[in-house]
């Protein structure tokens, strides 16, 4: 009973910390630094379902149509203005972490400051009762929340292994240097994964808007999460950063099998240092670059 | 009232300036890209907490907070010895998270989220700092000595072979240098300084919860370092005068409390942003971040 239910909460925070994960390992491995901002993407996610949504009442396809790629636009927004002058000037990948950092502070400060700083719910799938499976509670919402990104995942692996776009992508994630000197055009590459990542963070944000709240460092929480979840899976795998996610889920609800639910977090991060300790390069990533 | 004010912000610079010329003893002269100071900032604040609050005198957990935050600064170069640029980045920026959550949850200690009210103030042998007057000369006095001692050290010629660290280590290595411990002592006085500069704040301000010690606290003290300038000791005492009298101007606007706040962090944001594309060395920095 209590096994089955911790499993399915799993797999439900999993599927979250994996779409957050994939995003941000996306970003990473074709530009090689360290979007933190991605965090902010996430609750723009969320708050802008509820901005045409509940605000000004669309309806919720066309409000999360909406939402998704207004936070793409914006992800890119970030790259156009932020990283890209910042890389002309030669900044090393510590500046733009530091940048990164900022962009994360201003824009979720700017959302406290125009939806306020209080927890504010999108109430679009009213509370139903959940359906008991072997002896689990798990809710309509929740099922669709797993099967949106599992869709995504494949979505994802189709697009990398099959589109010429995806191609390039893996091109310049491998050797920029190589992949500009057979024509790809590196800013355009790393343009489209900030488009891409940014509406993956945006899903999430979406999701978890509608399973649990919307509040303004909802962001910074979950990309706490997407952070490890990366760390675990190896961050420059995008595959791999998966199932980092559903072993951080996993961790952390049957961590509280036996600890107060307060250690959650702590569990999270005991595994990010430990992991960052011993293998820094993670489950599935390769060592390039963690000494350099 | 508006002495009592100016008092105040006199008293929070002068914590800032320790904390700030701290991390850049770390960040700008050794070249360790230390994410993990506001946690070292918190650690000393809870540390003086605890002791006090179980009667230990005050000077004594003052100094114990110092050294005790010191001993996590040697933790961290122990365990991040191996790992280089945004590796070290995110390693920090973990320990930071590690230590946020256990502020929070260790509720046994730390009361989590309610955070310590009722701080004691400070007591010298029957003496108690009541006044803010009085204990802005005692923050006075301390960030005096932080900056001579932080200088002494810079000049000296270990502080000398901390910027050879920084600038080659694998050079140094060569020149029968260890560097490993350069870089733990470089990073247990920061720490020393981060963890003292705590327990001032503890003291002043009587109460502290985790909140005090998370991620955009350490966006104010990046932003202090990189806009002071890296490695400049003169940049790290003036940057918190101006961007703290900066964003506390904001309170004379005729503005909602509730907008103050989040206006602040953006234009602590801003102004990083702003810094690190114009000038990314800072006002009077001499080298770039690595």
């Amino acid at each position: 009973m209590v096994f089955m239910q911790l499993f399915v909460n799993s797999l439900i925070i999993g599927s979250i910390y994996a779409l957050v994960a994939a995003g941000f390992s996306l970003i990473y491995t074709t530009n090689k630094f360290l979007h933190i901002a991605h965090g902010v993407s996430i609750a723009l996610g969320g708050y802008l379902l509820f901005l045409f949504f509940n605000l000004l009442g669309l309806p919720f396809a066309g409000a999360c149509i909406i939402a998704i790629v207004l936070t793409s636009l914006i992800g890119l927004a970030m790259y156009q203005f932020v990283y890209l002058p910042l890389q002309k000037k030669k900044a090393s990948t510590i500046i733009l972490l530091i940048a990164s950092l900022a962009i994360l502070i201003l824009v979720q400060n700017l959302i406290q400051l125009f939806f306020g700083a209080n927890v504010k719910s999108i109430d679009y799938l009213k509370v139903r009762e959940g359906i008991s499976v072997f002896g689990a509670i798990i809710t309509p919402l929740q099922i669709i929340i797993v099967l949106i990104a599992l869709t995504l995942f494949v979505l994802l692996y189709l697009f990398m292994k099959k589109t010429t776009l995806g191609k390039n992508m893996r091109a310049v994630s491998d050797n920029k240097e190589l992949a500009s000197i057979i024509g790809i055009d590196y800013k355009k590459v790393a343009g489209a994964s900030f488009l891409l990542g940014s509406m993956l963070a945006a899903v999430a944000g979406i999701l978890i808007g509608m399973e649990q709240n919307i509040e303004p460092v909802m962001g910074t929480q979950l990309i706490i999460k997407g952070f490890t979840a990366s760390i675990i899976g190896g961050i420059g795998s995008v595959a791999g950063v998966i199932p980092g996610a559903y072993i951080l889920g996993f961790a952390e609800n049957f961590g509280i099998w036996y600890l107060p639910s307060g250690y959650k977090d702590a569990i999270a991060f005991g595994l990010l240092f430990l992991f960052l300790l011993f293998r820094p390069q993670g489950l599935f990533g390769l060592k390039k670059g963690v000494k350099q | 009232m508006i002495e009592n004010y100016f008092i105040h912000l006199l008293i929070m610079i002068g914590i800032y300036i320790i904390l700030t010329l701290s991390l850049n003893l770390a960040l700008g002269y050794t070249g360790l890209i230390n994410l993990a100071h506001i946690a070292l900032f918190g650690i000393g604040a809870y540390t003086s907490t605890l002791l006090t609050n179980a009667n230990v005198p005050f000077l004594l957990a003052f100094i114990i907070a110092g050294l005790f935050t010191s001993l996590f600064g040697y933790f961290l170069v122990f365990t991040t010895n191996k790992l280089k640029g945004d590796y070290l980045a995110m390693a920090t920026l973990g320990f930071s998270f590690v230590v946020f959550s256990l502020m929070l949850n260790l509720t046994e200690i730390t009361r989590g989220p309610l955070g310590i009210p009722g701080i004691k103030k400070p007591e010298f042998f029957g003496f108690i700092i009541e006044s803010n007057y009085a204990y802005l000369i005692f923050v006075a006095i301390i960030c005096i000595l932080s900056i001579l001692i932080i200088t002494k050290i810079i000049k000296s010629p270990f502080g000398r072979l901390l910027q050879a660290t920084r600038d080659d280590e694998l050079g140094l290595r060569i020149l029968g240098k260890n560097t490993f411990s350069l870089k733990c002592k470089a990073l247990m006085i920061s720490a020393f300084f981060a963890g003292i500069a705590g327990s001032l704040f503890a003291h002043y301000i009587t109460f502290i919860d985790p909140t005090s010690f998370a991620l955009n606290e350490l966006i104010l003290v990046l932003t202090l370092v990189i806009v002071g300038g890296i490695a400049s000791i003169k940049g790290s005492i003036i940057a918190p005068f101006i961007i703290i009298f900066l964003t506390e101007s904001l309170r004379f606007l005729p503005l909602p409390s509730s907008f103050v706040g989040p206006l602040r962090e953006i234009i602590y944001a801003l102004a990083l942003l702003l810094i690190l594309y114009f000038k990314p060395r800072g006002i009077f920095g001499k080298v770039d971040i690595a």
